[in-house]
């Protein structure tokens, strides 16, 4: 599924998304050359540093949250999951967000994500 | 009718339906600002972001001008 894909990670994911994204093909990069960014948590010094970049002031780097690999770890169709749903922006945005259109949808997703990790 | 026109709009955001590995990090951005048909969710994330981007790209301009200040400079390398 990510076979050729180069992925940075934040410290604040865990080891098994990470292990499931390389066994999924996609290998491990520094921020600069990779072209997937993943966090679990937008306020860890790791995920700030991308949102100082200026890669991110200029629209080149959008964080996405590390659950989007347990999605689709559980997919049926692993390609079915949009990774635009996964969108994590700046942890000093996210309330004004929230106010307006509710909960994440992988704040949403928490629940579902706990049990089946309790599964594993 | 609302429902499901509003429906047929989430539908049609390029940021809900892009799946597949041509989608990333590095053009996500461009993709959402480009689709005429953002869904609600996606509308508000855009807006909310390229504000904070803004004011983040005014400031970085402000401190550059600071920097390049000659008397500044001159502080600077005394201090260093
Ligand atoms: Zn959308």
């Amino acid at each position: 599924m990510f076979q050729g894909q180069r992925g940075w990670f934040c410290r604040s994911v865990s080891q098994d998304l990470r292990q499931f994204w390389v066994a999924e093909g996609g290998t491990i990069s520094d921020a600069q050359a990779a072209n997937f960014l993943f966090s679990c948590d937008a306020s860890h010094p790791d995920t700030m540093r991308i949102y100082q970049s200026l890669d991110y002031i200029e629209d080149n780097a959008t964080v996405f949250h590390a659950c989007y690999l347990s999605a689709v770890a559980s997919a049926e169709i692993k390609s079915s999951v949009p990774l635009g749903h996964f969108m994590l922006p700046p942890a000093c945005l996210q309330k004004e967000i929230r106010r307006k259109i509710g909960s994440f949808i992988w704040e949403q997703d928490q629940h579902f994500l706990t049990e089946k990790h309790d599964e594993v | 009718e609302t429902d499901s026109s509003s429906k047929t709009l989430k539908y049609r955001c390029s940021g809900c339906i892009a799946v597949g590995q041509s989608l990333n990090s590095r053009n996500f951005s461009n993709l959402l600002h480009s689709c005429p048909y953002q869904c609600d969710r996606h509308k508000v994330i855009v807006e909310v972001e390229d504000r904070y981007k803004s004011e983040l790209r005014k400031s970085l301009i402000c401190n550059k001008k600071i920097l390049l200040t000659p008397r500044r400079r001159r502080q600077l390398s005394i201090e260093s």
